[in-house]
């Protein structure tokens, strides 16, 4: 067993640490608030929205492994989570499943577009009565005479949708036959009948644009079929595994540019005539901090190298993606609390971490899921 | 292990875990399992690992399709199709 990164792997981390810290450190969003393609393509220069494409589409031809590493470094020197999240979202929500399930008339034209940033890619599962339960999708599509599909129908939560290209979906093909009825697809967002909602608002991620997508009567022709017709959960799942493991890594690199600005805090912050380091109910707050950023990431750096190998990663991905949003959610409120007011005000960046790590144990997958996919594997 | 005995040892695993003992004994190898929900994403990987644990049987991606699990019927003729089941062992487990 080792624990050290290869030579690769910490060129790569470092690379991007130092990248991602130089021209996105702290790149003001756009007048409305939201990332701009200007961004989106400074992050695609540094090969984040392409990291585990194939090389010979412009790819970095990573693993989750190594990806997982990349995000990490980004998620570290960037202080946008939103566009840090914008850039998982594509990638493994989206990305993922069109490279390992696209038609090859279609993966080959778009998989250089979302390497490139050229194209930006959404995800919309999530409906008003299909949360958790992926499985009661109202969304359907219907097949035509001529083999494309129609679609009909709303999802209630697409992060990116505002500013996508294509928007990787899923419907019901086949009402009889529950989960295993439902057809991924990847729908251009220029096709008639695709309708994007206004952003919502939401508490953070704030440069992330989040809508609604409306299909109506939308066409989509058959070549954009990702698998096989009833194998929409499977190719789901799939992208779910990339997306627990490798987007929760740009989670463990924030948590680690915070921990240290809470060190530093510490030893300079004075009350009392004393660094309030030096004040035990701090020095083992910073320590508890610690301890629950190096457990996530042991468990996640695992949970991508059984992805990587093949092998079963569905209770280990469950448990690191349990294990880095808890400890993302609970060292953002410790954050704060060594912060004080200055924590509580938005200048520091302190609150807005804390705005930004609540949604981790929502998206991918709550935690009240993960944990019943650990108890499955438990044997319960 | 004939179809007769995939077919009970099925049957026995959908009563006991997903319709708790299945009192009004209304299981029939034709009741459709994914439309009536009986099967849906959690307990079909429930069952998924019953079937490799319990009858050594490894069902591949590509077999996770609704022929395959609309019905006991049709679950056990897929059990039946992979071939020759044998206990599964676990390294150190067993
Ligand atoms: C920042 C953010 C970005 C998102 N981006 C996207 C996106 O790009 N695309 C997309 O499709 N969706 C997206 N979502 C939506 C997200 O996937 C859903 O919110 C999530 O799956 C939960 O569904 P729900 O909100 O309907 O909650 P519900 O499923 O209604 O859950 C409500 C509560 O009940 C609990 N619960 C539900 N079922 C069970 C159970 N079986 N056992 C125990 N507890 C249970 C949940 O854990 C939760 O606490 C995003 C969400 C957030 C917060």
């Amino acid at each position: 067993m080792d624990f050290d990164l290869t030579a690769d792997q910490q060129r790569r981390y470092d690379e991007t640490l130092a990248a991602t810290r130089e021209q996105l450190g702290d790149a003001p969003s756009g007048a409305d608030g939201y990332f701009t393609r200007q961004q989106w393509k400074v992050a695609a220069s540094l090969g984040l929205t392409g990291l585990c494409l194939p090389t010979e589409q412009g790819g970095g031809g990573l693993g989750a492994l190594d990806t997982a590493l990349s995000l990490e470094a980004f998620g570290r020197g960037c202080r946008d989570t939103g566009l840090v999240f914008a850039v998982c979202a594509h990638l493994l929500a989206c990305a993922v499943p069109i490279r390992d399930f696209a038609s090859q008339e279609i993966r080959d034209g778009m998989v250089s577009g979302l390497a490139s940033g050229d194209v930006i890619a959404a995800n919309a599962m999530t409906e008003d009565d299909a949360g958790s339960d992926v499985g009661r999708l109202a969304v359907r599509a219907r097949r035509d005479d001529d083999g494309a599909y129609v679609l009909d129908g709303e999802k209630s939560f697409a992060s990116n949708a505002p500013a996508a290209d294509a928007i990787v979906t899923y419907a019901v093909t086949n009402p009889k036959a529950g989960f295993l009825g439902v057809t991924g697809f990847v729908v251009p967002r220029d096709l008639p009948g695709v309708v994007v909602g206004e952003p919502m608002e939401k508490m953070g991620l704030s440069s992330c644009p989040a809508s609604r997508v409306r299909f109506d009567n939308c066409r989509v022709p058959e070549a954009y079929r990702l698998g096989a017709e009833g194998q929409g959960g499977a190719v789901f799942q799939h992208s779910m595994a990339w997306e627990r493991a490798c987007l929760l890594a740009a989670y463990l690199g924030a948590m680690e540019h915070q921990l240290a600005r809470c060190v530093e805090h510490a030893r300079r912050r004075e009350q009392f005539g004393r660094r309030i380091g030096a004040f035990q109910a701090i020095s083992h707050r910073i320590a508890e901090m610690k301890q629950r950023l190096e457990s996530g990431r042991l468990l996640l750096y695992r949970g991508c190298w059984l992805l990587d190998n093949g092998r079963d990663h569905v209770g280990a991905i469950a448990l690191a993606k349990l294990a880095v949003s808890e400890a993302a959610v609970a060292n953002s409120l410790d954050a704060v609390q060594i912060f004080g007011g200055a924590g509580y005000l938005s200048a520091a960046g302190i609150e807005q971490q804390l705005r930004d790590a609540i949604p981790t144990t929502i998206f991918s997958g709550t935690s009240e899921v993960q944990r019943e996919l650990v108890a499955r594997e438990a044997g319960l | 292990m004939s179809t007769d005995e995939i077919s009970a040892k099925v049957t026995a695993f959908i009563k006991e875990r997903f319709l708790s003992g299945d009192e009004n004994k209304e299981l029939e190898d034709t009741t459709p399992l994914l439309e009536w929900g009986v099967l849906n994403s959690m307990n079909t990987a429930l069952l998924l690992m019953y079937l490799r644990d319990e009858l050594g049987v490894v069902v591949p991606p590509t077999g996770i399709v609704a022929e395959n699990f609309k019905d006991i019927r049709s679950i056990t003729k897929m059990v039946n199709d992979l071939g020759s089941p044998q206990r599964a062992t676990v390294a150190g487990t067993e």
